[in-house]
């Protein structure tokens, strides 16, 4: 008899297009959020804000009430959602550049009253939709459409750490950083988007989970040099870890 | 029928308060009433002043050219308010803070140590309920009654135990003997 | 102040009764960041919302502040923030979002002097900013501007009713007058109907399909279609909803206009220049969107002027003269920032512009 090894998660649109790029670790992402959520069993008590970006195409995947951000504001539009619904699961799916740039005070100050949401942030090292311009994340020498002769302190400064950023703060009930770049790391990316999905269900605080990911066409790799290209040298700056989970008293 | 009234003296005589008495009182008596502030950046010391606008029918504008009352309860004030005293109308004066002048002839000036007063009663701080009083007295428009059911409804529960003193700071202001008085 | 609520008649000031005739209408979530003049409205709420259980949250920005709201008005709920000219402007993109989105955001506004930072006197500066706005594309924003604080209280119903009915945000636009001035109040009920959501509101896509609040559209002919239907709504507001107070237009030889709180004064000029005989008449809009454009076309026909004032520089008289097309000359007085203009300086503007 046949066994099924893969399945399209429940919580997936039963029409959706795949609109990501070959080689793109939204796919992957966005498939591990709604395998969390089909464990769960929350799908029809979730809303999503979405944020600008690739990520926004989230609603085209998954078969929950969503409602997208202005530029930055993901934090903000689901503190507003989850404050008047406080049965609700809320979650937000953004970039980099949104979350940690332009949304910085946004999703730092979400983190810091301990709002009972939970954030996943897509770092890809540079702003994908725009056609691959320097963003927070971009590494020291990364060449970008605007960071031509490399990512230099002089004129750019330095890249974010979100994940140690989000575990400073008091209300962040779990923050951690994954990475999908081999089996193993896509198995704990997915168990870290479960905690960050949990803490929130469990009234505890504000889950987060910062997911390293490729953009192959913007950094003009192939797949497989593109996930090459985050275990050598996403990885050693970027350092996968639970940087803070209440949960586990043995960790804090 | 509308008049007018302006409170004014330095942070923390308590000018808004009895601003916000005067135009309870008012509403009390079903009349139409306003009252606006006007102060300077500063939380405490700068100077303060409201206005109260009492009418039978909507109140037209809430911050007039001139008045019909006037209280001053300091020197500043007292500069900046004796010109703006209508015609035929009346300043309240401090005395223990001001000095006793007239500069006009054409009002009516009501000169009381207001500070001293109140101090007597045994807080300078009544100073702003006894000058109603004075203004009621000056302006025969209310009853010390309804000041102090005024100040009752403004007064928070916690501070309720302050109004017997506050009514006797109204009623020595009333009964001060205005006489003596240029009117 | 907290404990104003439910009195028959309390003198309280213009921010106070806004705030708890918020709490009335049944708002169910306040979003808001501090700024002079209208702070008050955020203590108020601040205390009254914990009371009540209901959802308070001191925002990190004004950015923050209408995004919380345009999140919360997604699931349906009654959600409102409030703020102030400099601040406002820091809003723009969000209510530009939220004529999209079709989101109930009601948001107080009490104008204070600009342009920049400006000062905290009283201003009719955010005329424009409320009516025109700074967001992107083709929108409108509902906007009632009272000129006491009972009107303010009774026009903040309505900014609820109107913001929930149309699913437009809404402005009730004050002033730092308005805000700071005491007068008499009386509450009463929340008069309007409650209007039901829960054929569009996020609510968890359960037993249906799930539901996308979106205002990317990158096909040219359904974004086409959908601003046809955000503006077939504006067209309905222009029929149905316009608000105005009109005094002796039937004669006047001049009729003279303003909005909001500077009404007053402008009420008690022409009130001395009629009692001297002169055929003034006045007209105050009350929605300054949507606009009285018929009725002012009504009235060119049979005045021989306007005349607008405003403490700004001319931001409505473009309405009017827009409205009566050229029928009439429309004139302005005004000043740009400051105290309103006395009684006696307004009558003497107005006897000037008599013909």
């Amino acid at each position: 008899m046949a066994t099924q090894v893969f399945k399209v998660p429940d919580s997936f649109k039963k029409d959706f297009k795949y609109t990501f790029c070959p080689g793109c670790d939204h796919g992957v992402a966005i498939k591990l959020v709604a395998e969390v959520m089909d464990e769960l069993g929350i799908r029809e008590k979730t809303i999503a804000a979405t944020s600008i970006g690739c990520s926004v195409t989230i609603y085209d995947f998954l078969n929950v009430d969503a409602i997208e951000s202005p530029h930055g504001r993901a934090l903000a539009v689901a503190t507003g959602v989850k404050r008047a619904n406080p049965d609700k699961f809320v979650f937000t799916y953004s970039g980099d550049g949104d979350f940690a740039s332009i949304g910085l005070a946004e999703s730092l100050h979400a983190a810091l009253r301990g709002e009972c949401l939970s954030a996943i942030c897509i770092n890809n090292t540079t702003y994908g939709m725009t056609g691959g311009q320097l963003g927070p994340t971009t590494l020291l020498g990364q060449v970008t459409t605007t960071s031509p002769m490399g990512r230099n302190v002089e004129y750019y400064g330095y890249p974010v750490k979100i994940a140690e950023h989000v575990a400073l703060c008091d209300g962040t009930a779990f923050s951690a950083r994954v990475s999908l770049d081999t089996i193993a790391n896509i198995r704990k990316a997915k168990q870290a988007i479960k905690k960050a999905f949990e803490v929130q269900l469990q009234g505890l605080g504000f889950g987060f989970v910062e997911i390293l990911s490729t953009c192959p066409t913007n950094w003009r790799m192939s797949p497989q040099q593109a996930h090459e290209r985050v275990r050598n040298e996403m990885m050693p700056v970027f350092v996968p870890g639970v940087y803070k989970d209440i949960t586990n008293k043995e960790n804090n | 029928m509308e008049k007018n009234f302006v409170i004014a003296g330095f942070g923390g005589q308590g000018v808004l308060l009895a601003g916000e008495v005067l135009a309870n009182a008012f509403m009390l008596e079903d009349k139409k009433v306003t009252w606006y502030p006007c102060y300077g950046a500063e939380m405490r010391g700068g100077t303060v002043n409201c206005e109260i606008v009492m009418s039978d029918e909507e109140v037209s504008s809430v911050n007039k050219k001139e008045a019909d009352f006037i209280i001053v309860l300091n020197q500043a004030s007292f500069d900046k308010f004796e010109p703006k005293v209508k015609k035929g109308g009346y300043l309240i004066v401090n005395t223990s803070l001001a000095e006793k002048i007239e500069n006009r002839s054409d009002i009516h000036y009501v000169f009381a140590p207001i500070s001293e007063m109140a101090e007597k009663l045994g807080n300078v701080k009544m100073a702003n309920m006894l000058s109603l009083g004075l203004l009621m007295r000056a302006s025969g428009l209310l009853s010390v009654d309804i000041l102090e059911k005024a100040l009752d409804t403004v007064l928070p529960v916690h501070r309720k135990n302050l109004l017997p003193l506050n009514k006797n700071a109204m009623e020595m202001g009333y009964k001060y003997d205005l006489l003596a008085v240029n009117c | 102040m907290v404990e104003c609520l439910n009195k028959t008649k309390v003198l309280t000031k213009g921010n106070y009764a806004i705030a708890n005739a918020a709490v009335i209408a049944g708002c169910d979530c306040y979003f808001g960041y501090p700024i002079t003049p209208q702070s008050e409205i955020g203590e108020f709420m601040s205390g009254k919302m914990q009371e009540l259980k209901r959802a308070y949250v001191s925002a990190e920005s004004e950015l923050a502040a209408i995004n919380m709201v345009l999140g919360a008005c997604s699931t349906g709920k009654k959600a409102m923030t409030s703020s102030s000219s400099c601040a406002i402007a820091l809003m723009q993109e969000a209510l530009s979002y939220a004529t999209s989105d079709e989101l109930p955001v009601v948001l107080v506004s009490v104008m204070r002097g600009g342009p920049g930072l400006g000062n905290i006197f009283p201003s009719q500066g955010d005329y424009n900013q409320s009516t025109i706005g700074g967001g992107d594309g083709d929108y409108k924003i509902i906007v009632l501007s009272p000129s006491t604080v009972q009107e303010a209280v009774d026009l903040t119903y309505k900014t609820f009713y109107l913001a929930h009915k149309y699913r437009n945000p809404a402005i009730l636009l004050a002033d730092g007058l308005l805000g700071q001035m005491m007068e008499p109040v009386e509450f009463g009920e929340y008069p309007y109907p409650e209007v039901d959501h829960s054929d569009w509101a996020l609510l968890g896509a359960k037993n249906r399909n799930s539901r996308i609040i979106r205002s990317y559209s990158p096909q040219e002919e359904p974004q086409c279609e959908h601003i046809r239907h955000i503006f077939e709504k504006y067209r309905h507001l222009e029929e149905n909803e316009v608000m105005y107070e009109e005094i002796d237009t039937e004669d006047a030889d001049l009729v003279v206009l303003s909005f909001g709180s500077l009404s007053r004064n402008v009420k008690a000029a022409i009130k001395q220049l009629r009692e001297k005989g002169l055929k003034i008449g006045f007209f105050r809009p009350i929605t300054l969107f949507p606009f009285p454009n018929k009725r002012l076309q009504e009235i060119a026909g049979k005045t021989k002027k306007f005349l607008t004032i405003e403490v700004n520089m001319g931001q409505m008289v473009r309405d009017v003269r827009l409205a009566v097309n050229g029928k009439v000359p429309v004139e302005f007085y005004g000043k740009p920032v400051g105290s309103w203009p006395s009684v006696e300086e307004l009558a003497e503007a107005i006897e000037k512009a008599v013909i």
